[in-house]
């Protein structure tokens, strides 16, 4: 890219309010107190944390969608990056199904990346609504007692076996180590190629539809689920937050913030992750998420709501 | 009384497995992501910081957008706040990839073929939206 013309799609985009936003320090500061808690849940619930920081930075500080979902980017591979090397350290997540669903997640995040360039914003406020509506009503059903995370009996499915994706982990809930077996491998493959096209298109980790559809589809134990999602979304952001990035949507200063705030939150996140139970948690960042995704669809339709 | 030689043979024993435990810490795959994730994550904060700090001594305003990764060196060099926070965030971006490339030495090395290839797929997935779209 040369020097003069940083911005090449500069035609797209809409009058800028970052001057302005970038002139008070309080609003920087605000910022990484959002990061904070962005990075806080997210790396708790296996989330890039994204789906708080883009409203927020939409919403709350009136920055350009492309601009909030860029800086987003960076936030979700300061906390995937954060968490991961915690959970990767203590075997809660599975490497192998990680490294299995990256394929699909990565594919989905380059056609995302590009769809994002061309559609307009009513659409991505639209989808963007649609999706932390359906990540809230998924967490609110979702339940697990020891029962459920127990190994049962039968024969395994032919890919989880040939692949070697089941695993083994250990709960400090209640000390206990648990042996889980990967069922509906497709399946779970399908829902991830969806949640990386989300990632690229939304500026989220996407791990709100993979955490449901590991943990349901794939019936992978929460925990294990979590900490496997986290591993994943931060190669899934790389792919679309380097795109962002060369075509200068990343504000650097706004960026270092969210990394800052983000990397602070995701390191107590994850050890509150290891010893609590997340039922109760679960239950907040749910009503959160659908009080969010209404927020965001009134917005579709012209109706700006100030948080 | 213990006599040397049986003295030193526990020494000797004792030496050998703290070293097999050391290898085995070392080769363990979980232990190499860990750090690769880690050091990224430390190095983009630290380069951030020193942006941050550059820019309160008075080398230069904070940057407002994103500095192109061919121009970088040269703000690096001439320790400008822009060029440490735009490194700090490069870093950051390409800490993922370090992970998969790692993982993909990991797998290769313990002559897993199937996740080789799995792994291999990921990279070049991510390399192309890296160099082709970019």
């Amino acid at each position: 890219m040369r020097a003069g013309r940083t911005r090449p799609r500069a035609s797209l985009l809409l009058p800028r309010p970052f001057a302005e936003v970038m002139a008070s320090l309080e609003v920087l500061l605000v910022l990484l107190v959002a990061a904070f808690l962005a990075g806080f849940g997210g790396s708790f619930l296996g989330i890039g944390g994204g789906v708080f920081l883009i409203p927020f930075m939409t919403l709350a500080l009136g920055l350009e969608i492309r601009t909030a979902i860029a800086t987003s980017l960076i936030g979700v591979i300061a906390t995937s990056s954060g968490a991961a090397s915690v959970y990767v350290r203590d075997h809660l997540t599975n490497l192998r199904l990680g490294m299995f669903l990256e394929v699909a997640t990565t594919l989905g995040a380059i056609s995302g990346a590009v769809l994002a360039l061309l559609v307009d914003e009513q659409l991505l406020f639209l989808s963007f609504a649609a999706a932390t509506l359906y990540a809230g009503v998924i967490m609110i059903r979702t339940r697990e007692t020891a029962k459920d995370r127990a190994y049962r009996s039968g024969e395994e499915d032919h890919l989880t076996k040939r692949l070697g994706l089941s695993s083994v982990y250990f709960d400090q809930e209640d000390q206990g180590v648990y042996r889980y077996r990967v069922e509906r491998p497709l399946a779970g493959f399908a829902a991830s190629a969806a949640a990386g096209g989300f990632s690229g298109l939304l500026g989220v980790g996407g791990g709100f539809i993979k955490v449901p559809a590991m943990n349901i589809l794939m019936r992978v134990p929460m925990k294990a689920a979590v900490a496997t999602s986290n591993f994943m979304i931060g190669v899934t952001a790389a792919a679309s937050a380097f795109i962002y990035f060369s075509a200068g949507f990343v504000e650097p200063t706004l960026a270092a913030m969210v990394i800052i705030g983000v990397f602070t939150g995701a390191n107590i996140g994850t050890r509150l992750l290891l010893r609590t139970k997340a039922q109760r948690v679960r239950f907040v960042f749910a009503i959160l998420l659908a009080a969010l995704g209404v927020l965001m669809g009134l917005r579709a339709f012209g109706v700006a709501v100030v948080l | 009384m213990i006599s040397p030689r049986v003295a030193f043979r526990a020494v000797q024993a004792r030496v050998g497995a703290l070293r097999r435990a050391v290898l085995a810490e070392v080769e363990d795959i979980n232990r190499a992501l860990y750090h690769v994730l880690r050091a990224g994550v430390l190095l983009s904060v630290a380069f951030i910081l020193f942006g941050f700090a550059l820019e309160a001594f008075g080398a230069g305003g904070l940057p407002t957008q994103s500095i192109p990764p061919r121009r970088l060196l040269v703000e690096v060099l001439r320790f400008t706040p822009a060029g440490y926070v735009n490194l700090g965030i490069l870093v950051l971006i390409f800490t993922p990839v370090a992970r998969v490339f790692v993982s993909l030495l990991s797998f290769a090395e313990e002559r897993d073929r199937t996740y080789t290839g799995i792994t291999f797929i990921v990279l070049v997935n991510l390399l192309s939206s890296f160099f082709v779209l970019a």
